[in-house]
């Protein structure tokens, strides 16, 4: 119960909002940190999952490599980039926050590459047929068949990898990094547990926050044909006429 | 039938792990410690450092016919001082400085009571443990204080050599401290206070204490990051990258020599302080701070280990018996 009342008065204390290690500067660096692996992170994932799910090949090499990423630990990653930007950089934000973004990076990129491939294999191949028997081009089909079907499998995955950077960016704390991690790595330091707590807090509730916003985004885009749970159940007041 | 025969396995399990943990080395004939305080249950703090002092004081005990129980790298102070204060543990090595600023904070007392002075600190810290059933036996003329080091290219540079230098051009550091500098009287409070450093308004990444990442960060290439940064007096990086340490000028750094810190309860057991004390004494006096960081180099950057360097160090200077 104290650490409740403690907790509360550390988010009400006006110096935790000001100055070094400021809750909205701390914020801005975990969304900045995390947004940015992401972008990056779909920028290598996509295109290169896209090709092999729509093609097939090159999928053992691409999926052994995600497999390898999967089982990599982030701190120890972390660590030994630290070690490399130590003597690459005299940028002290680069310095502290360059290990940290590609380590997320690399965490962000297995999620993504292997929900795509399996998305776009899963579709059905006479429905590819069909459409090549429509005339459509190999882009063509990727484009207008196969990634609006996969496209629920595809957002998943991305949603996993979203989730996964936000908690794990904590941990750029703990190579001088910035971020929400900060207050974990700080109150462990100085026995300050509201301090420790309330990181803990604030980094869950962006996490559940990245989730539900893209859910709902992904309730938005994925086409109700494709995914049937999004269909209006019928009930007696409205005939159940699926929608077109 | 069957709780029966689940009843038998469990004591059989029993009688066999009780018998498996007693035992241990016989008494030897040149000494003959009392049986009840035959064993000594030795602890250490989180570092390699801490367990390499413990290490040391084990073996020598060993060789005069202790069995040891090794309780190495526990964790900070906040978690070992109170395993041995409350009977959990025989015996620590401990910085007399810091745990006397500890045991300070405990009594809820204004910090500041440890000094430079070796003698004066230790003192006081004897007379503060005494309440809590603990004994502090003679001191290793080695001290381990935390001391800023600089990357030397910045040193030159600026023209610093001594912590008073720094006032001058602190805002154009990049510091390296740990987390709880901010917090810590002996950290911010002493740049603050005598030296003249806002700590609010320094630049800095906090990396751990004495650690590897913020000795790497100083001994980068000469346009790194980071220009200064807390470390600990005999961390064997000082030497390997050429750090500059600057000099506590102001003489604020409280002394900081090992010693160890034994229950009181059971020293009586085992025969006195006075009779551990001629063991140990003899011990702590030969381990000199140039011989420490020595021995630091061998485990951090030679990779060997701990418990080997100890006894080998032993051996050199012929202390086992």
């Amino acid at each position: 119960m104290q650490l409740l009342t403690d907790l509360l008065a550390w988010f009400a204390d006006p110096a935790n909002w000001t100055g070094r290690d400021a809750i909205p500067e701390r914020f801005l660096e975990h969304v900045l940190i995390s947004a940015g692996a992401m972008l990056i992170g779909l920028a290598i994932a996509l295109p290169l999952a896209l090709y092999i799910g729509h093609t097939g090949r090159g999928a053992f090499l691409a999926i052994s490599l995600t497999n390898i990423g999967r089982a990599l630990p982030s701190y120890a990653l972390l660590v030994i980039l630290f070690g490399v930007f130590v003597q690459a950089t005299s940028n002290l934000t680069v310095l502290t926050n360059g290990p940290t973004l590609l380590a997320m990076v690399a965490l962000a990129i297995p999620p993504i590459i292997t929900n795509t491939y399996v998305g776009l294999r899963d579709v059905d191949r006479d429905l590819v047929e069909v459409a090549n028997g429509l005339g459509m081009r190999g882009a063509q089909v990727l484009r207008r068949v196969e990634i609006p079907l996969a496209l629920p499998v595809i957002l998943t995955g991305v949603r996993i990898a979203a989730v996964q950077v936000v908690a794990t960016a904590a941990l750029g704390a703990v190579i001088g990094g910035g971020g929400l991690g900060r207050y974990i790595v700080q109150g462990m330091a100085r026995f300050d547990m509201p301090r420790l707590l309330a990181g803990a807090l604030m980094i869950a509730g962006l996490a559940l926050v990245v989730e539900l916003s893209l859910a709902w985004l992904q309730r938005r885009t994925v086409s109700p044909a494709v995914a049937p749970e999004q269909r209006p159940v019928a009930d007696w007041r409205s005939p159940a006429a699926p929608r077109v | 039938m069957r709780s029966i025969r689940m009843l038998a396995l469990g004591a059989s399990l029993l009688v066999l792990a009780s018998a498996c943990s007693t035992g241990g080395g016989s008494p030897s004939p040149v000494d003959n410690p009392t049986p009840d305080a035959q064993t000594v249950r030795i602890g250490s703090a989180g570092f390699v450092e801490s367990a390499l002092i413990a290490e040391i004081y084990a073996q020598v005990l060993e060789a005069h016919g202790y069995t040891i129980d090794r309780q190495l790298q526990i964790g900070p102070r906040d978690v070992t001082f109170p395993a041995l204060a409350s009977g959990q543990l025989d015996m620590m090595p401990e910085y007399i400085g810091s745990t006397l600023e500890f045991v300070v904070r405990l009594d809820a007392d204004p910090p500041g009571e440890a000094t430079n002075d070796t003698q004066q600190t230790l003192t006081r810290l004897r007379e503060r443990v005494a309440g809590r059933g603990l004994t502090v036996l003679g001191p290793t003329e080695a001290q381990d204080f935390d001391a800023f080091a600089m990357r030397p290219s910045s040193a030159q540079e600026l023209g610093i050599s001594k912590m008073s230098d720094l006032a001058a051009h602190a805002t154009e550091l990049t510091w390296g401290v740990p987390s709880e500098c901010a917090t810590n009287p002996l950290c911010a409070g002493q740049l603050e206070d005598p030296y003249g450093i806002d700590f609010d308004s320094l630049t800095l990444i906090e990396l751990g204490a004495c650690g590897g990442e913020v000795a790497a960060a100083l001994g980068s290439s000469d346009e790194g990051a980071v220009d200064i940064g807390l470390m600990c007096s005999t961390q064997a990086e000082i030497a390997r990258f050429g750090l500059v340490v600057l000099e506590d000028d102001q003489g604020v750094t409280p002394a900081q020599n090992i010693a160890p810190i034994f229950l009181t309860e059971w020293l009586d057991a085992a025969g006195g302080a006075e009779a551990m004390a001629a063991i140990l004494d003899p011990v702590s006096a030969a381990l000199s701070t140039e011989e420490l960081t020595e021995l630091n180099a061998r485990v951090g950057i030679d990779q060997e280990d701990f418990a080997v360097v100890a006894g080998d160090w032993l051996a050199e200077e012929g202390l086992l018996p």
